[in-house]
């Protein structure tokens, strides 16, 4: 076999990478979730501005990443997401990188950090979870029927079988269109790949992942967060080694839109 | 006709009676208002409701497309639209629903409330479950016979088991979304060889390569290792190898001809892997494919194999002669290397067939072949030319080390036993076309064939039995 040098990928354009703030700063890179775009930043990014070297992005099938450069194969696990974190700082040539990474991303960064420890200065986890779905003693908060029934959730409400299928079907088109705003311009994301990206999500494993992690890492756990309940915070707590943890007031998944000046305050407090 | 007076609807009534569910939130989705058309749906009282989280009330799995999709778009756009969910009524039974959402804000802009519109759509939403479960089916379906018509048109176009690999592995790859994939191939000893794609495992440790080897996969129809930790079982001291190369799961399936493990088409997946039972078919069914191609190509090389090499010695034939006096030539002029071609032609031979038979004769020529196998160097070609002539092309040879080469034929031929009569002795009589390309000239293979027959017709001339050596 001969190898051949691999192509020059531009994931700054591949993942529709933008850089603002303090470009002389230490940077700081915000990774959105399952389910939406580097849009959930919206209201903490700013705040870094001033002092930091604020780097947003979306993965690849979110927001307005290349859709071509979607790969099956290479997005069928999280790795494939935290080759990709390791290409932007790679190409941009970061150091000591802040990274805040919510929900999934959460994992994604863990992965990158693991791989490319000397890129990453600390690890910002916000709503983390190793793993979804219980095993044996391990709770996640989810059983697999769960997923299956998000996935029906997904497909209800992004395949839109009403707007494209029903009035054919039915005979029927004057029907409302369903799901029709959520592919609008906020949020959007691909209806295929968010398919296997819930999958890809909500299937991993990556418990044993968090051992592995050397970076200084701030776990910030939500009050009633249902996605990653408390007990699961925990457990990424006491599995990375010196991890700090902090519950916020703050209640649900998405403290960065719900409670941004909670988010920034822990942020800052911890890289202090 | 009379007239009939209808008293106006109260707002109150309006709103506690509406064809739909009403809830005022908090930004945050505490409820703090509800309608009495929710709380007849649901089953709940009003206390129950006051104070919970609209997504308490919601089934696992909306739960998780709530905070995912249905939040970050309503509070990002400030509002969102028949965003279908499943309510969990008070007697656990579900409630399908599409739900609508508005954000009304503060005089600064900030969140103040939320305001929701709940509808009941359980006939529409079974309908479309149903509609969904069957297109999903049929999607999958469909996509498994793309799968299967792609890899055939590919896998028939390989011209060689190199090209059926690559096809292999590109299916592969697009059949179960594998972050690796790879082929592997039976070589001579019966050793699986990777021939395309990447083993994420190789080398790693035998075990590796063993485990694909091994009789598990001969025997078992399949070998599919679903999570990682029944790789560190099945693949037992990986462990932090197995991690750095990040595979968690694996699938293999033997590619069987005639009933004999001949290869294997092997997946390696980044995550935990639930592979069903159709995909556990599509992959058998790619192998079975592979192997009836596998078994064609195989074939022709063979046929290949034969109408180039001639069948009583093994030697090459007059035709893959020529084929490769060209190439030697062409890489000869590309280097500036000096190259001969060697004619041997045997003295005494036409005596042993007409005195001793054709059988004999053939004796004499595979001795002969034998002979020349044993004394030209490792990269020279030998062929037999036709009748009892032999031809050795030498590449990157000079013309001491052609002369050398064509001296060590004469005397071993000379010293010929087995299958020899001590009444007919068999001698060779060489020519030797050397071809010294440093001064530029091209020649043709013609050239050199005709050269180095002319030059054998000299050493028969000259008594036999010799080298006679000519430049081009």
């Amino acid at each position: 076999m001969t190898s051949t040098p691999a192509p020059v990928v531009d994931a700054v354009r591949r993942n529709n990478v933008h850089v603002s703030g303090n470009i002389g700063g230490r940077p700081i890179m915000f990774a959105h979730g399952f389910g939406c775009s580097q849009e959930m930043w919206r209201f903490v990014a700013p705040a870094f501005a001033a002092d930091f070297k604020v780097v947003l992005f979306d993965h690849v099938g979110a927001g307005g990443s290349d859709l071509a450069a979607y790969d099956r194969g290479k997005y069928d696990s999280l790795h494939g997401y935290a080759e990709d974190v390791i290409e932007i700082i790679e190409q941009l040539d970061l150091w000591n990188v802040v990274y805040v990474g919510h929900s999934v991303s959460s994992m994604i960064g863990v992965l990158a950090a693991n791989r490319e420890p000397a890129r990453f200065g600390a690890l910002v986890l916000v709503g983390p979870s190793p793993r979804y779905v219980n095993r044996g003693d391990y709770f996640g908060g989810f059983e697999q029927s769960d997923i299956d029934a998000l996935l029906d959730d997904l497909d209800s409400n992004y395949l839109g079988w009403s707007s494209a299928m029903a009035p054919a079907i039915m005979g029927n088109a004057d029907r409302p269109e369903l799901g029709e705003e959520l592919t609008s311009s906020f949020c959007s994301v691909d209806p295929a790949i968010a398919r296997q990206f819930a999958r890809v999500t909500f299937l991993s494993d990556n418990r044993a992942d968090l051992r592995a992690v050397t970076t200084p890492t701030l776990v910030l756990q939500c009050t009633d967060d249902i996605i990653a309940p408390l007990a699961v915070g925990t457990y990424v707590h006491d599995e990375i080694p010196g991890s700090s943890f902090v519950l916020m007031e703050a209640t649900g998944h998405i403290p960065n839109l719900s409670a941004p000046d909670q988010v920034e305050k822990q942020i800052r407090a911890f890289l202090a | 006709m009379t007239d009939v007076v209808v008293e106006p609807d109260s707002f109150e009534e309006l709103y506690e009676r509406a064809p739909c569910g009403y809830l005022t939130m908090t930004p945050d989705g505490v409820i703090l208002q509800v309608n009495t058309t929710f709380l007849e749906w649901t089953g709940f009282s009003r206390e129950q409701l006051i104070g919970v989280t609209f997504r308490s009330l919601l089934a696992r799995g909306s739960q998780l497309f709530h905070e995912t999709r249905y939040m970050p778009v309503l509070q990002l756009q400030g509002e969102v639209r028949e965003v279908a969910l499943i309510v969990i009524r008070a007697d656990g039974s579900a409630l399908s629903t599409l739900v609508n959402s508005v954000i009304a804000r503060n005089a600064d802009g900030t969140p103040k409330l939320v305001r929701t519109a709940v509808f009941d759509s359980t006939g529409r939403q079974d309908y479309e479950r149903d509609l969904l479960a069957a297109r999903r089916a049929a999607e999958a379906s469909e996509t498994r016979v793309r799968i299967l018509r792609d890899a055939a048109v590919a896998f028939t176009a390989a011209r060689t088991e190199e090209a059926l690999a690559e096809a292999m592995v590109t299916s592969a790859r697009d059949a179960f979304s594998a972050s690796a994939a790879a082929v592997l191939l039976a070589d001579s000893s019966g050793a699986l060889v990777r021939v395309a794609g990447i083993n994420p495992l190789e080398g790693m440790l035998a075990g590796g390569p063993s485990l694909l080897q091994s009789a598990e996969l001969g025997e078992r129809s399949m070998l599919v290792v679903r999570s990682a930790g029944d790789v560190d079982l099945v693949l037992p001291g990986l462990g932090h190898s197995r991690r750095a190369v990040r595979v968690s799961a694996l699938s293999a399936v033997p590619v069987i001809d005639d009933g004999a493990r001949v290869g294997a088409l092997v997946c390696f997946f980044g995550r935990e892997r639930e592979l069903d039972e159709a995909d556990l078919h599509l992959h058998a069914a790619l192998a079975s494919q592979a192997a009836q191609v596998l078994v064609r190509i195989r074939l022709q090389r063979q046929l290949e194999q034969l109408a180039l090499h001639d069948q009583l010695t093994g030697l090459a034939n007059r035709k893959l002669l020529q084929e490769r006096m060209g190439e030697a030539l062409a890489s000869s002029i590309d280097g500036s290397r000096s190259m001969a071609l060697v004619f041997l032609d045997l003295d005494g031979f036409k005596a042993v067939n007409d005195n001793l038979g054709h059988s004999a004769g053939d004796a004499v020529l595979v001795a002969v072949s034998n002979c020349l196998r044993s004394v030209v160097r490792g990269s020279d070609m030998i062929g037999r030319f036709g009748g009892d002539e032999f031809v050795v092309i030498c590449e990157d040879a000079d013309d001491v080390a052609a002369r050398g080469i064509a001296e060590r034929i004469v005397e071993a031929v000379r010293e010929l036993q087995e299958g020899i009569s001590l009444a007919h002795p068999v001698t060779a009589s060489i020519g030797v076309a050397l071809y010294e390309a440093s001064d530029g000239r091209t020649v043709t293979p013609d050239d050199m064939f005709t050269a180095a027959d002319g030059a054998m017709y000299e050493s028969k001339a000259a008594g036999k039995d010799r080298v006679t050596l000519v430049r081009l």
